[in-house]
């Protein structure tokens, strides 16, 4: 074996080490969910991977007249056509500053589609439900209702049944 | 019982009441005409029709082991099994009490399968017994309604009859084979027959029929509409493929330009001396370059040329074959109108019996094919449209007689080919509509002023019955009279393309006359723009474009109206109705507006817009789930280059516009002139378009004109297109970041010192350092931005 040999099973190994590393403590008691980790306007947010569709990188959208301001405007998804939410103004939150935003996270449940805008996706893993703590009041603008919790690594992970199914979300204006 | 065997029977449930639904609607229909009465020959074809039908639903009912749907279709077959005989001789009352059987098993039918109440079960053992008791002679009417015909009781036969019908049966599955309902059912049941199966029998060149789910076809419809984007893109990439080819053409020039120089080159290197040598060698090789960058360049064009012609021809073929395939997957979703209107006698019957009157129905071009969209969509509009006949139209037997017509009542329901259209025509013979109650209806409501409404014409008067909140019924009866409906009627049939209208004549009755579309699918457009934005007009609302000249925009009443035709017409900024920022599109001089003027549910407005772009075919689309409605949109669409345009909802806008006039008042058009200096211009760089827009639009709404590039590459190129005072660019980009932008634009001394602010999510130091280095004048993070910062900066800087 040769030195590059040596690096290239080293780094193998290393990879096998963590790939085979147990799951964050497979709690006994409880259902283990898999999230989404998503970076929105420098702030780290998680959505369960169940709701998620794909997720689409933002070329290109066509704004929409007579939208509420969280309605970026509408993409076309090989055809299909959908809109784009941006959960910062949705939730209110503070304008920190400017960001790229050029992902879209397509959120879906049976009825209800739509996309939200992200800066980037930064991981998939698991967590066990129980693990996830209420939301201390101070920890995050985002109304408690939408939450489904938060890591204790302060990892705010979103409720995205209640996001896709919230009376708020649905735009429904006549004249 | 087993999951997999659970499963089993909630699919078997499932295709029993299809079936079932179409056997039952079999029934109604049969009962419905032997109740009319017809010659004897056909008689008995319909009770055996009807006979059969109560058959085979019981065998398909007991097969899914529905107990009780079978025993209440076992009382049934014993009355038809009677009647078909002879024995039974019809009456109103039994065909009342077989009305409520059919009517209790279509509500039953959807939760088949399902534990029922004790009450559903007590009233269903009741009905059979009524049925029992009607089959052993008595009245079909029973106690509860008790002015029932008399028939005589023949107990003994009819009981032996029906143990001796009950005996041959069991071999129920066979026969329903045969038993087709001609008509395809509409919504409620997720799979429709499209033809009767006729039984394999004589004719040689059997047509082969199969039942396929209208949710599986329609999303191959869709499917096959999105052929269309296909065809448009590539119409679209012919054209820029020809651009292209028109490069060509200046290099041509430049080259035929250049060629005497070059053969003056050749016989510059003429001569003697070592020099001269060199120079020779090194100009031939030049110019042999040269020459052989001319053949490539020019073979180069004659094969794009011939891809160009090869790519006009695949685009041609692509657009017959997605027109065709359109045309045919239209077809296979064309129903007869008679799955929307079988479901008329039963209404007419029941309701005209509810109202005490006596109504005929007659529907006549229920044979005519339309789009299955449009049926489904038709349904509330039709029976809204029937209900007010019998309530409000046709007059009570006595009042008929007094006035001299004939006591029974008729509807008429036709529909008629018109064109390209279909004509669906709903009139009675009744007493018309009392206009002078529209007028004081009208009058109570208080759109109008009571003058208006005063000199308001006959037929004028009748456009307001459409109109939500006008009604002339005196009282709020179940069925009508809310003055909702007819309001309700107009929106849905405007929504798919149609005009409806009404004529009226005292006591010769009304006419709604609905002209509908083939088909939903494609429809033309009027591609307009607005700033940068482009938005899609319905042309079927589009009455006219004109370009008016700014000083023929006139204020009536401070409103800003235009004349046309000698007639004043209002004005509307399409751009405000839609609550965009008003544009200002002719810059310098605009020398005619153009206008759309658009007209529908008897309105008529011009609106303004910066450019009108033409014609085109376009494909409705939704918004997405989360878009349920928005103002004035009424969906999108795909434009050939791929990019989205919203298409907008007339019927809103021209709501929206009187909306807007009545609260603004009147701004000159010239209160938008343009300040003399020539705005400042702005090159904003940034990969990301969500970042690229919002910067834009801050610096749009300060006053600064803005092109946009996505890298540093493509900042490059524009900037040398163009002149600018300053660039805002983002540093992390593929291709070229905009370290290396503003590196080159230092490097190159055309640009000297064009101010450049970087806008950079890198906040480190080392980061800010080398942007200085690289040039730049401002360093800007992205992580504190905010716009009164960098709008502070740029003013510092130019």
């Amino acid at each position: 074996m040769n030195e590059t040999d040596v690096e290239r099973q080293r780094v193998l190994k290393a990879r096998a080490a963590v790939l085979a590393r147990e799951p964050e403590k497979s709690g006994a008691e409880g259902e283990r969910i898999e999230i989404i980790e998503f970076l929105l306007a420098d702030e780290r947010y998680a959505i369960e991977s169940v709701y998620i569709g794909e997720v689409y990188p933002l070329k290109n959208f066509t704004p929409l007249p007579c939208t509420p301001a969280f309605v970026l405007g509408v993409i076309n998804m090989r055809g299909k056509i959908l809109s784009v939410v941006d959960l910062r103004i949705f939730f209110d939150l503070p304008n920190r500053g400017l960001s790229d935003l050029n992902k879209v996270i397509i959120l879906h449940d049976g009825g209800m589609e739509f996309g939200i805008l992200a800066d980037a996706i930064i991981a998939a893993r698991w967590i066990s439900r129980s693990s996830l703590f209420s939301s201390l009041p101070t920890l995050t603008e985002i109304r408690a209702e939408y939450l489904l919790g938060v890591t204790k690594e302060r990892l705010v992970v979103l409720d995205g049944g209640k996001i896709l199914s919230g009376p708020d979300i649905v735009v429904h204006e006549e004249v | 019982m087993t999951d997999k065997d659970a499963e089993f029977l909630k699919k078997l449930l499932v295709t029993f009441k299809m079936e079932a639904d179409e056997h039952l609607k079999g029934m109604c229909s049969g009962l419905l005409d032997l109740e009319k009465g017809v010659a004897p020959e056909q008689r008995v074809e319909l009770v055996e029709n009807v006979f059969r039908e109560a058959h085979s639903l019981k065998g398909a009912a007991r097969a899914v082991n529905l107990v009780e749907i079978e025993s209440l279709c076992q009382a049934l077959e014993s009355v038809f099994a009677l009647v078909k005989k002879d024995v039974l001789p019809t009456s109103p009352g039994l065909f009342d009490l077989l009305q409520e059987a059919l009517d209790l098993l279509t509500r039953i039918l959807p939760d088949a399968g399902a534990e029922r109440t004790q009450d559903a079960k007590a009233l269903q053992r009741q009905l059979i017994s009524r049925l029992e008791e009607a089959a052993r002679g008595r009245s079909g009417e029973s106690e509860s309604r008790g002015n029932g015909g008399e028939t005589k009781g023949r107990n003994g036969e009819t009981e032996k009859n029906r143990n001796g019908e009950s005996e041959k049966r069991g071999n129920g599955e066979e026969e329903q084979m045969e038993e087709v309902s001609p008509i395809p059912p509409l919504p409620d049941s997720p799979v429709q027959e499209v033809t009767p199966l006729l039984p394999l029998s004589d004719s040689p060149v059997q047509k082969v029929y199969i039942r396929v789910s209208t949710s599986r076809l329609t999303s191959l419809l869709l499917q096959s509409e999105e052929m269309l984007s296909a065809k448009l893109a590539s119409s679209q990439r012919v054209l820029d493929m020809r651009t292209v080819g028109t490069i060509f053409g200046a290099w041509k020039k430049e080259w035929a330009r250049v060629g005497p120089q070059v053969q003056e080159l050749r016989s510059y290197g003429r001569g003697a001396g070592h020099e001269a040598v060199d120079r020779k060698r090194s100009l031939a090789r030049l110019l042999d370059f040269l020459e052989w960058n001319n053949t490539v360049v020019t073979s180069l064009e004659a094969r794009f040329t011939v891809e160009v012609k090869s790519a006009e021809r695949d685009a041609r073929a692509l657009g017959s074959m997605v027109d065709n395939l359109l045309d045919d997957m239209k077809k296979v979703l064309m129903f007869p109108f008679s799955s929307l209107l079988e479901i008329l006698p039963k209404i007419v019957r029941d309701l005209s019996r509810e109202n005490g009157k006596k109504i005929d129905l007659t529907i006549s071009g229920d044979e005519i094919e339309i789009d299955r969209r449009i049926l489904e969509e038709m349904k509330d509009p039709l029976l809204h449209l029937v209900r007010n006949c019998i309530d409000h139209g046709i007059e009570s037997s006595a009042e008929r007689k007094a006035k001299g017509k004939p006591p029974r009542g008729t509807i008429s329901v036709t529909v008629l080919p018109k064109d390209d259209k279909v004509e669906l025509t709903i009139s009675d013979d009744g007493g018309g509509i009392p206009l002078e109650d529209v007028r004081s209806a009208l009058l109570e409501s208080r759109t109008l002023s009571g003058d208006t409404v005063a000199e308001l014409s006959n037929p004028e008067l009748l456009n307001y019955v459409f109109q939500s909140g006008i009604t002339t019924s005196p009282i709020i009866t179940e069925i009508s009279g809310r003055g909702l409906g007819l309001a309700i009627v107009r929106e849905k049939v405007e929504k798919l393309g149609g005009t409806v209208s009404v004529e009226t004549a005292t006591d010769f009755g009304t006419t709604f006359r609905i002209v509908l579309p083939l088909t939903v699918a494609t429809f033309r457009g009027i591609l307009v723009r607005l700033g940068e934005r482009l938005f899609v007009l319905p042309a079927m609302y589009v009455a006219r474009v004109l370009r008016v000249k700014p000083e023929d925009v006139k204020s009536v009443e401070s409103r800003e109206t235009i004349t046309l035709d000698g007639e004043p017409v209002a004005m509307a900024r399409l751009a405000s109705v839609l609550e965009l920022p008003e544009t200002n599109a002719g810059a310098d001089a605009v020398v005619l507006l153009p206008m759309v003027l658009l007209a529908a549910s008897g309105t008529r407005i011009a609106f303004t817009v910066d450019e009108i772009l033409g014609e085109l075919e376009v494909l409705l689309k939704g918004l997405g789930s989360q878009l349920s409605r928005v103002r004035n949109v009424a969906g999108a669409t795909v434009l050939g280059n791929g990019q989205i345009a919203p298409i907008l909802n007339v019927t809103d806008l021209l709501k929206s516009a009187v909306k807007i006039a009545a609260f603004s008042s009147l701004r000159s058009l010239d209160s938008a002139t343009v300040s003399a200096d020539r705005p400042r211009s702005v090159l904003v760089v940034e990969d990301s378009i969500t970042t690229r827009t919002l910067l834009k639009n801050i610096l749009e709404s300060s006053g600064y004109a803005v092109v946009t590039a996505v890298d540093g590459a493509d900042g490059f190129t524009r900037l040398k297109s163009g002149t600018f005072d300053i660039v805002v660019s983002d540093v992390d980009m593929p291709r070229m970041n905009g370290f290396e932008l503003t590196a080159k634009i230092r490097a190159d001394g055309k640009y000297g010192n064009l101010p450049v602010v970087l806008v950079t999510a890198l906040a480190s130091k080392e980061d800010r350092e080398r942007g200085i280095d690289s040039g730049a004048n401002a360093y800007i993070v992205k992580s504190s931005f905010d716009q009164s910062n960098l709008l502070e900066v740029m003013r510092k800087l130019i």
